[in-house]
C-alpha cells in the first residue's frame, strides 16, 4: 500500500511505523514537542478532536491554503463580473427595466455568490490535495488499539521512512504518559481494487453512458413507430381541446357557442359614433355625446398618449419618439411615424383620428386591443389639443398667463 | 476536554479600574457637561435644527454601541460561549449604560413634546396636512404614542442589561454556578425582545426622520452597525485597560484574534445588509423608495455615500482579511478606530440628509455642533462607565467558564 519505502530500509522486518498511545491530550502535546525537537520529519499525531496548540507543538508551518482560497475568491468575483459583462453587454444585450446594459449593482449578487462558491471550492479541494487525500486506507487502521483514536485515545506514529527511525522506539518509550508503544505492521494485503468494486464500478459507469447513447440514436434515426408514452395519464387526458371535433354534440364541435344574442360585458356595440367614430358611415366631427370633453378627460388623454403614442410619435406628436430616435441612431430602416401636426392630419375629423387608433393605418397597427374605447377618444382629444398648441398665437393664451410669456421673451 | 487554566490566576491580576477611576469619571463628566452646555447654547443661539440632528447622531452612535454590547452578552450566554468570558464584563457595563442613554434622549424628546417638527417632521402638522400619504401613518407617528414607545424600548433594554449585570456581579461575590444558569435562561427571550425592540426603535428614532420613506430591512441595518461598533469598542477598551496595567494576562492575542474575526465578519454583514437595502430599491426604482438614496446621491452626501462604501466595507475588508492583522495589536487597534469613525459617519449619513421642507438646502457634512454633541454624549457615557465599574472587577472573576476563556487558543 505504502509506496514510499526507501530501498535500503525495505519492509522486510514488516514494520510500518512505531506508534505510541497516550490517554491525555496534555501528554500528547508535550510528547509532540519532544518528537519535534528530536528532529523527526515523517511522523504524525492522531486525536479524536482538535487539540488547541497542537500545530505549534508539532512544528507544523502555517499552511498556504488561505492564499489559495483568496485566489479562488478573487477569481470568482472577477469571473462573475466578466461573465455578466460578456453576457449582458456583448453576447445578448437586452434592456431590463430601463437599467444600463452593464451596471455594477445588478451584478453584485452573482459576483458575491461566485466569490463564495470558488472560495469554498478552493478551500475544500485545496485541503484535499494538500493533505494527500482521498486516501482509502492506512496501515495504522490494522492496529486494533488505533481504533480508539476516534474516541478517547491519542497517538503519535513515526514512520519507517523517517531517516532517524532507528531512534524512534527508544524516544517514544521514554515519553511521559505513553501508555503503550508498539510497532505497526506493514499492510501486506493486496492493494488491488476488489473485484466486486471494480465490476460494479465498470457496470455503473457504462450504464451512466446509456442515456447519452439513447439520445444520440433517437436524434439520428427515424422511426415509423408511434411515440413512446412515458406518462400516459398526462399524454391522454379525458378532455376535449378548443377547436376540435366532438361527436357528442349535433354540430360536431367540442366548443359550445354562446346563446344567440349574448353580448360580453362591455362589448355592446350599439353606438356607431362611440365605437367606430362614424355617423352613418361618415367620420364624426365631435366627441360622442356620452363623453364630456372636460379638463379631467384631457388629462386622461395626455396620460394615454404618453403611454401608448409618444414612444413613436413623440410627446409633442411631431414623430420623433424614443423608438424612432433609437431606430434612426441604429441606422435601421424605419419609416418615421406621421407628424400629427402636419396639415393632412390637422384637417382630419376627430372621428377619423379615432378610426386610426382603432383600426391602424399603414405601418401603425390597430391599438384596439390595448386601448379601451373611452381612452381612445381621450387620446385623440389630446391630439387635437397638441395640434392646436402647435399653431397657437398669443391670443390663445389666457390674459393672466400672457404676462409671464412676454417677460420670458425679454430675458 | 479542552486545556484549562486554573481560574484563580486571575486574582493575581490588577482587575479593577482602581485609583485612576475617579479621575476618569470626573474628567469625562466635566467634558460631557461642558460640551452639553456648549451644544445647547450653540443650538439655542444659532442652528436649533442642527443641534437636534447632531445630538441624535451622537445619541445613535453611543446607543448602538451599548445595544451591540447587550447583544454580545446575550449571544454569548445563549451559545454558552467560553472564549469570551474575559471581555464579557466590559460588554455588560456598556449595556448597563442604556438607562443613562434614556436620559440623554431628553434634548431631542423635549422639543418634540413641545411640538417641534424640526427633527421628526411628522410632528409638524402643517407638513402632514400637505402629504396625504401621511394620513395612514399618523396613528403610529404621533405624540405622545412615540414617546411612550421610546420609553418602552429603553425599559426593555434597561431591564435586560440590569439582569445580566446583576447576575454576573452576584457570581463575583458567591461564585455560584446558578447565576450563569439564570443568565443563560434569560438570554434566549432577551434576544427575541432585543430583535423586536431594536427594529422598532430604529424605525421610530431614525427611519421616521423621513416619514414618507420605508425599508423593512432598516432594523437589521442598524443592528449590523451596532454589533460592528461593539466589537471595535471591546477591542479598544481591552487594549486601553491592558495598556494601563489591568488584565494584562487575562486577555491574550487569541481573544483579540477572535474579536477581530467578529469585527471582520460584521464588516461583511453590514455591507451585505446595506447592499441588500440599496439593490432592491435601485432595481425597483419606485419614487417612494428611491427618495432615501436620492437624498444621499448628490453633493457632499453623495461623497459620504461613497466614503461609507469604501470606508465601512471595501478598505476594512481588505485590511482585516489577514490573520496576522487580527493578531497584531497596533494594526487591530488602527482598524477598530477606523471602524468607529465610519460607524459615526454611518449615523451622520442616516440622520442628516433628510431635508423635506421645500427649498431647504442640504445640510453640511460637518458642523461644530457635531463635535460638541459627540463630546457631550461621549463624555457622559464614559463617565457612566467609570461610575458603573466602581471597585468592581473588570472580569467575571468566578465565572465557571473563566478557566476555559483564559486558556483559549485559536487553532
Amino acid at each position: 500500500m505504502n509506496p514510499e519505502h526507501a530501498p535500503g530500509q525495505g519492509p522486510e522486518d514488516g514494520v510500518h511505523a512505531v506508534v505510541a498511545e497516550f490517554s491525555h491530550p496534555h501528554d500528547l502535546a508535550a510528547a509532540c514537542e519532544k518528537v519535534r525537537d528530536a528532529g523527526f520529519t515523517r511522523w504524525d499525531a492522531y486525536t479524536p478532536f482538535p487539540v488547541h496548540g497542537l500545530d505549534d507543538a508539532m512544528g507544523i508551518k502555517p499552511t498556504i491554503l488561505p492564499w489559495v482560497v483568496l485566489a479562488g475568491g478573487i477569481t470568482g468575483c472577477g469571473g462573475g463580473l466578466l461573465l455578466q459583462y460578456w453576457a449582458n453587454s456583448i453576447a445578448y444585450p437586452f434592456i431590463i427595466s430601463g437599467k444600463p446594459m452593464f451596471s455594477i449593482p445588478a451584478n453584485v449578487p452573482i459576483m458575491f455568490e461566485l466569490t463564495i462558491l470558488l472560495s469554498a471550492f478552493a478551500a475544500f479541494f485545496g485541503n484535499l490535495l494538500m493533505g494527500g487525500l482521498p486516501r482509502f486506507s492506512n496501515p495504522l487502521f490494522r492496529m486494533p488499539r488505533f481504533r480508539r483514536a476516534t474516541s478517547d485515545r491519542f497517538f503519535i506514529s513515526i514512520e519507517r521512512s523517517d531517516p532517524r527511525f532507528a531512534e524512534a522506539k527508544a524516544l517514544l518509550s521514554g515519553l511521559a504518559g505513553a501508555v503503550v508503544v508498539e510497532e505497526c505492521p506493514v499492510d501486506t494485503s493486496s492493494d488491488e481494487i476488489p473485484r466486486v468494486v471494480r465490476y460494479t464500478g465498470l457496470t455503473v459507469g457504462l450504464l451512466a453512458l446509456a442515456p447519452f447513447f439513447l439520445f444520440f440514436t433517437a436524434r439520428n434515426t427515424t422511426s415509423t413507430e408511434p411515440q413512446f408514452h412515458v406518462v400516459p395519464d398526462m399524454d391522454f387526458q379525458p378532455k376535449y381541446k378548443a377547436q376540435t371535433e366532438n361527436d357528442m354534440f349535433a354540430d360536431g364541435r367540442a366548443m359550445r357557442l354562446p346563446v344567440a344574442g349574448t353580448v360580453a360585458r362591455g362589448e355592446l356595440r350599439d353606438d356607431e359614433h362611440l365605437q367606430d367614430g362614424t355617423i352613418d358611415g361618415v367620420w364624426a366631427k365631435d366627441l360622442p355625446p356620452s363623453i364630456t370633453g372636460d379638463a379631467a378627460f384631457m388629462a386622461r388623454g395626455r396620460e394615454v398618449f404618453a403611454i401608448y403614442c409618444s414612444v413613436c410619435h413623440g410627446l409633442d406628436g411631431r414623430g420623433d419618439g424614443l423608438v424612432t430616435r433609437r431606430a434612426q441612431q441604429k441606422g435601421l430602416s424605419w419609416v418615421r411615424p406621421t407628424d400629427m401636426l402636419q396639415d393632412t392630419v390637422r384637417v382630419q375629423d376627430i372621428g377619423q383620428l379615432y378610426g386610426t387608433v382603432k383600426n391602424g393605418i399603414r405601418n401603425m397597427p390597430s391599438y384596439a386591443a390595448q386601448i379601451g374605447v373611452r381612452d381612445r377618444w381621450a387620446a385623440v382629444y389630446y391630439v387635437r389639443a397638441l395640434q392646436r398648441a402647435g399653431y397657437a398665437s398669443l391670443d390663445d393664451v389666457p390674459p393672466g398667463e400672457r404676462a409671464k410669456l412676454e417677460k420670458k421673451g425679454d430675458d | 476536554m479542552q486545556h484549562s487554566v486554573d481560574p484563580s490566576v486571575i486574582f493575581g491580576e490588577n482587575r479593577t479600574l482602581g485609583p485612576g477611576r475617579r479621575k476618569l469619571m470626573l474628567g469625562a463628566l466635566g467634558v460631557g457637561v461642558v460640551a452639553t452646555a456648549a451644544s445647547i447654547v450653540l443650538g439655542l443661539a444659532g442652528d436649533g435644527q442642527r443641534f437636534q440632528r447632531a445630538w441624535l447622531v451622537s445619541l445613535a452612535f453611543f446607543l448602538t454601541l451599548s445595544l451591540g454590547s447587550l447583544f454580545f452578552v446575550a449571544i454569548n450566554h445563549v451559545t454558552r460561549a467560553g472564549w469570551s468570558i474575559v471581555v464579557r464584563r466590559q460588554a455588560e457595563l456598556f449595556a448597563s449604560l442604556l438607562p443613562l442613554l434614556a436620559l440623554l434622549t431628553l434634548p431631542v424628546l423635549v422639543p418634540l413634546v413641545l411640538g417641534s417638527g424640526e427633527l421628526w417632521i411628522w410632528n409638524d402638522h402643517a407638513w402632514v396636512e400637505g402629504h396625504h400619504h401621511m394620513h395612514h401613518k399618523e396613528g403610529w407617528l404621533s405624540m405622545p404614542f412615540f414617546v411612550v414607545r421610546v420609553a418602552i424600548y429603553f425599559a426593555i433594554w434597561t431591564r435586560l442589561a440590569r439582569s445580566f449585570l446583576r447576575n454576573s456581579l452576584a457570581q463575583d461575590a458567591d461564585g455560584a454556578r446558578v447565576h450563569t444558569g439564570r443568565n443563560q435562561r434569560l438570554s434566549a427571550p432577551a434576544l427575541l425582545l432585543f430583535a423586536l425592540s431594536v427594529s422598532f426603535a430604529s424605525f421610530d428614532l431614525l427611519m421616521s426622520l423621513d416619514p414618507l420613506w420605508f425599508s423593512t430591512i432598516y432594523g437589521v441595518y442598524i443592528f449590523a452597525g451596532a454589533t460592528l461598533g461593539c466589537f471595535a469598542v471591546l477591542i479598544l477598551t481591552s487594549m486601553l485597560l491592558q495598556r494601563s496595567g489591568r488584565l494584562e494576562h487575562a486577555i491574550t492575542t487569541d481573544h483579540y484574534h477572535d474579536l477581530g474575526k467578529f469585527m471582520f465578519a460584521f464588516v461583511v454583514f453590514w455591507a451585505y445588509i446595506a447592499f441588500s437595502q440599496f439593490m432592491l430599491i435601485w432595481y425597483g426604482d419606485l419614487p417612494e423608495e428611491t427618495r432615501f438614496f436620492a437624498n444621499r446621491a448628490t453633493g457632499v452626501w453623495g461623497d459620504a455615500s461613497y466614503a461609507l462604501l469604501f470606508g465601512q466595507f471595501v478598505v476594512p475588508f481588505a485590511g482585516l482579511l489577514s490573520r496576522h492583522v487580527k493578531r497584531n495589536k497596533p494594526a487591530l487597534a488602527f482598524w477598530a478606530v477606523w471602524i468607529l469613525v465610519f460607524h459615526w459617519l454611518d449615523m451622520q449619513w442616516l440622520v442628516m440628509p433628510n431635508e423635506l421642507h421645500e427649498g431647504v438646502a442640504q445640510p453640511a457634512l460637518f458642523h461644530v455642533l457635531d463635535v460638541t454633541c459627540l463630546l457631550a454624549v461621549g463624555g457622559i457615557w464614559v463617565a457612566g462607565y467609570a461610575w458603573l465599574a466602581r471597585e468592581r472587577s473588570l472580569v467575571p472573576e468566578r465565572d465557571p467558564y473563566l478557566g476555559e476563556s483564559l486558556a483559549f487558543k485559536n487553532v
